[in-house]
């Protein structure tokens, strides 16, 4: 993640303000209106982390079990809803479940000087 | 053997208040709920029973990642409860529970229970569609679309589907120890099965998986029919619920289906209108593909007419 002022061109969209996500929540976001978040965001130690919703054991699965709802309880993992595979929050690495070892597709975010959440398109 | 179906399906979780919310949103009833446990039952009384992870009480999963700890089955009588004991007692440990039911272990690890089945008689008749020139019809003036508000409950527990590391091993089980027959069965996959005591096409399916996959797949209830299923399901989905796959109608058993995420590690299903068989029914192989799972599956639309707020290129884009 990095902070810029160049995010407002046409190769970020616009999340939310970088502080509406607090401390290990997640949350999704559906910027092509497809209906369903294509993507999500984590803080986990103070960062923020950006993910595709998109599980690599069935391609392209859907992860929450609820809007927003990313997380395992202990807000210590990212989980998928699917058949419980579990990632790290900040490398997206799967380090339990039927996907073990694969990883989460990374999305590049930035934070502008006004505190925008940005994500690379 | 007369095991009727599922009795309860038990699972650990790790936020009891959240799996709690999430199976009443769903349909089911709450019955003793509390910040540790809770039972939720469909109109005849088989549940879904969850507590918390580290709950003692709890028997271990096959596995440490399954959060389903434990499969109760139904039976019709008492001799049908001595009959597995004994069966099983030949060569493992069978427990008798304070409760009078009994608890063991199948071939893939998943523990299981046998009870005198608890479900209520249900005299609710299920969706009837008109027809030109049929026989049954709904009552003149009734309406066919569930309407706003209406409630909609699951009737009943219907069937769980496991992943199994050796697929064969775990069928034997079910087949020569406990009296399934397999009703259909997806060519390397695995068979539906369905136990002595019931007609519907499945109370289980089993997947062959690798190890690393052990668990469950999904497990469902049984809905009155496919108007309420899927109203309830798009309910769901308004209530920020996450589908997977649906609404749509399988192949094999007929049934309607909808698939969600869960809090359970696996996937729930609501599902409708299953078929029936008896022991004269041949089982038919497939393989298992999307087009072979579905007979169709129904896309929601928004908007359906022309009209204001419709994209220049249209609703079809
Ligand atoms: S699709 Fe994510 S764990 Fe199976
Ligand atoms: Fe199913």
């Amino acid at each position: 993640m990095a902070t810029t002022r160049e995010a407002r061109s046409p190769r970020w969209l616009r999340l939310c303000r970088a502080d509406e996500i607090g401390e290990a929540q997640s949350r999704g976001f559906d910027p092509d209106d497809e209906g369903q978040d294509s993507l999500f965001v984590v803080r986990w130690q103070g960062q923020l982390h950006g993910w595709r919703n998109a599980c690599p054991h069935v391609g392209g699965a859907p992860m929450a079990w609820r809007r927003d709802a990313y997380l395992n309880a202990e807000r210590t993992r990212i989980v998928c809803h699917a058949h419980g595979a579990e990632f790290m929050p900040d490398t997206g690495l799967c380090v339990q479940g039927p996907c073990r070892g694969e990883r989460l597709i990374d999305i590049e975010l930035v934070v502008d000087a006004d505190g925008e959440l940005f994500a690379k398109k | 053997m007369k095991i009727v179906g599922l009795e309860s399906l038990i699972f650990g979780v790790d936020d009891v208040r959240g799996a709690a919310r999430f199976l009443v949103d769903y349909g089911l009833t709450p019955v003793d709920v509390s910040d540790r446990s809770g039972r939720f039952e469909a109109i005849d009384g088989t549940a879904v029973v969850i507590a918390r992870q580290d709950d003692p009480a709890l028997p271990p999963g096959p596995v440490p990642g399954c959060r389903l700890r434990k499969t109760v089955m139904g039976v019709a009588d008492e001799a049908t409860l001595g009959a597995i004991a004994a069966e099983l007692r030949r060569d493992r440990e069978v427990r008798r529970l304070p409760d009078g039911s009994i608890e063991s272990i199948d071939d893939s690890g998943f523990v299981i229970g046998f009870q005198l089945t608890a479900r209520r008689p249900v005299v609710l008749p299920g969706e009837i569609s008109n027809a030109p020139g049929g026989v049954v019809f709904r009552p003149i003036n009734s309406l066919g679309v569930p309407p706003p508000g209406s409630v909609i409950r699951p009737r009943s527990l219907s069937h769980v589907v496991y992943f199994v590391p050796d697929v064969a091993k775990a069928e034997a089980f079910y087949v020569n120890r406990l009296g399934f027959r397999c009703t259909d069965r997806f060519t390397g996959t695995g068979p539906f099965l369905q136990p002595g005591g019931s007609l519907d096409h499945h109370t289980h399916f089993l997947i062959g998986a690798p190890p690393h996959m052990h668990g469950v797949e999904h497990f469902t209830f049984h809905f009155g029919g496919p108007s309420e299923m899927i109203t309830n399901g798009y309910r769901f989905v308004e209530k920020g619920y996450q589908a997977f796959w649906g609404p749509g109608r399988h192949i094999l058993g007929s049934n309607w289906f909808w698939y969600f995420n869960s809090p359970f590690g696996c996937h729930i299903e609501m599902d409708a209108d299953m078929d029936q068989h008896d022991a004269s029914w041949q089982p038919r192989e497939a393989t298992a593909s999307a087009d072979n799972s579905q007979a169709f599956l129904l896309k929601m639309r928004r908007k359906w007419y022309p009209g204001p707020g419709i994209p220049e290129n249209g609703d079809y884009a």
